[in-house]
């Protein structure tokens, strides 16, 4: 097609040098194929991100999750035989009443009293995702915010719970769009909403018979969180640990969904 | 283990607080707590691994026995983990190893030789036909890719991956990713556009 055209990819992964990528947004913009041919690479990611993330939502088969949890360790396991997707918030509760979700991870020694505290840390998993995405410019999500109708049929049938896509502009956020996790062994809905200094705040959903009661505020790793439960499903709001909002933003988010 | 050969007077006063004794306890059961949170971790992750191991194999069967040969593997060597690395990406390693280490024993066996090392990153997944069942049409598309297209796919276009990462995560050159990420795309817009294009 044109010079550019072996560039466009590199391009769309933003791992072209400065200099190259504008001239590829110049020649973008005089160049209706080329700007075409990158069309066709997006829809064709768009596609490979879909296919891949149905993937993901499948079930684990149980046989291999079991081999997993009953591999061999060097004595006889009796911390991690909690049935997968067992009361993630117990699990993440118990590792932070113990004080072990501020030091950014577990400690050692204390999970062989405390069964449950060897159990997946939810919220611990949602910090990780967090501090990995929130740095991410072209890859923020998974499906813009432009499909918000898709995010939530899609999000809804995935996770097992209705995944609202709230209007949080009063706090000055804007909705960018969605990706789907998973922690404690189960789908996770992560909504990506960003300030004007591109701070990331995420609404993080995961379904659940026993939705949390009441409100609980944790700093977990460098990330604050706000965490309540409802219509099936427990949700935490997840910030910069400097951010002095995350309890307004939680009360709207909480109101909408 | 020399802690657990100190003895109680040994200890300086404030040991006696529960925490500092379950502190020295834990010094002994170290290795232990460390392949038991490593266990958590891989149960919770096993879904990206299962989808990382389908990229690579094209077979659900496979990937499944892949996955679950890398995670005990994991486990059995939790000591060989630097803990300052994401775990994802050491277990994709060894995932993808293992994958590469199959399929070289299956070339033996298929009267193929031994394949140098260097090309094995080259290799198309030998499972064909009925074993490649792709559960949905979108699925199918990707198993259509050669298996050194759609890993590079994945890891770059889906887990975000920069080429570095994705270089360094399947053993090939940075030029290799860009080039395999790029035709992975047009083969997949190819078909696209046969097909009146993709709309979700």
């Amino acid at each position: 097609m044109t010079q550019y055209e072996e560039k466009l990819s590199a391009f769309l992964d933003g791992e072209l040098p400065e200099k190259d990528a504008r001239e590829i947004e110049a020649a973008l913009e005089r160049d209706p194929a080329l700007q075409a041919e990158l069309d066709a690479l997006m829809q064709a990611d768009a596609l490979a991100q879909d296919a891949f993330a149905e993937i993901l939502a499948e079930p684990v088969p149980a046989a291999l999750a079991a081999a997993v949890r009953d591999a061999p360790e060097a004595r006889p396991a009796n911390v991690s035989t909690a049935p997968m997707g067992s009361s993630w918030w117990a699990a993440a509760a118990v590792v932070l009443a113990l004080g072990l979700g501020g030091a950014g991870g577990y400690m050692t020694g204390l999970s062989q009293e405390t069964p449950v505290a060897a159990a997946p840390g939810w919220l611990v998993d949602i910090a990780d995702y967090h501090r990995v995405y929130a740095g991410q410019k072209r890859h923020l999500v998974e499906v813009g915010a432009d499909e918000a109708d898709h995010i939530r049929t899609w999000l809804t049938n995935t996770v097992g719970a209705p995944v609202p896509t709230p209007d949080l502009s009063e706090h000055g956020l804007t909705f960018r769009g969605a990706r789907l996790l998973v922690a404690a062994g189960k789908p996770v809905a992560q909504l990506m909403y960003t300030d004007a200094d591109d701070r990331v705040v995420a609404l993080c959903l995961i379904a659940t018979d026993s939705p949390r009661e009441g409100t609980a505020v944790q700093t977990i790793g460098a990330f604050e969180m706000v965490s309540w439960g409802g219509n099936g499903a427990n949700f935490v709001i997840v910030g910069d640990e400097g951010r002095s909002d995350l309890e307004a933003i939680a009360a709207t988010a909480g109101i909408s969904t | 283990m020399t802690a657990m050969t100190m003895t109680a007077f040994e200890m300086p006063a404030p040991c006696i607080a529960p925490c500092r004794v379950a502190r020295i306890v834990g010094v002994a059961s170290h290795e232990r707590d460390v392949a038991a949170e490593m266990k958590s971790d891989l149960i919770a992750m096993l879904p990206r691994l299962r989808r990382f191991a389908r990229s690579l194999t094209r077979s659900a069967t496979e990937a499944d026995d892949l996955v679950q040969e890398a995670c005990l593997r994991a486990l059995s060597r939790s000591d060989q983990w630097d803990p300052t690395q994401p775990l994802d990406r050491w277990v994709f390693r060894i995932t993808r190893n293992l994958w590469i280490s199959e399929i070289r024993k299956r070339g033996v066996r298929m009267g193929e030789g031994q394949v140098p090392a260097e090309e094995t990153s080259e290799l198309v997944s030998p499972v064909t036909g009925e074993h490649s069942v792709a559960a949905t049409e979108l699925q199918a598309q990707i198993a259509a890719l050669p298996a050194e297209l759609s890993s590079v796919l994945l890891a770059v276009s889906v887990e975000g991956y920069s080429y570095a990462e994705a270089a360094e995560l399947l053993d090939v050159p940075i030029g290799t990713v860009m080039s395999r990420v790029h035709r992975a795309r047009k083969t997949l817009a190819a078909k696209l556009s046969d097909s009146g294009g993709y709309d979700k």
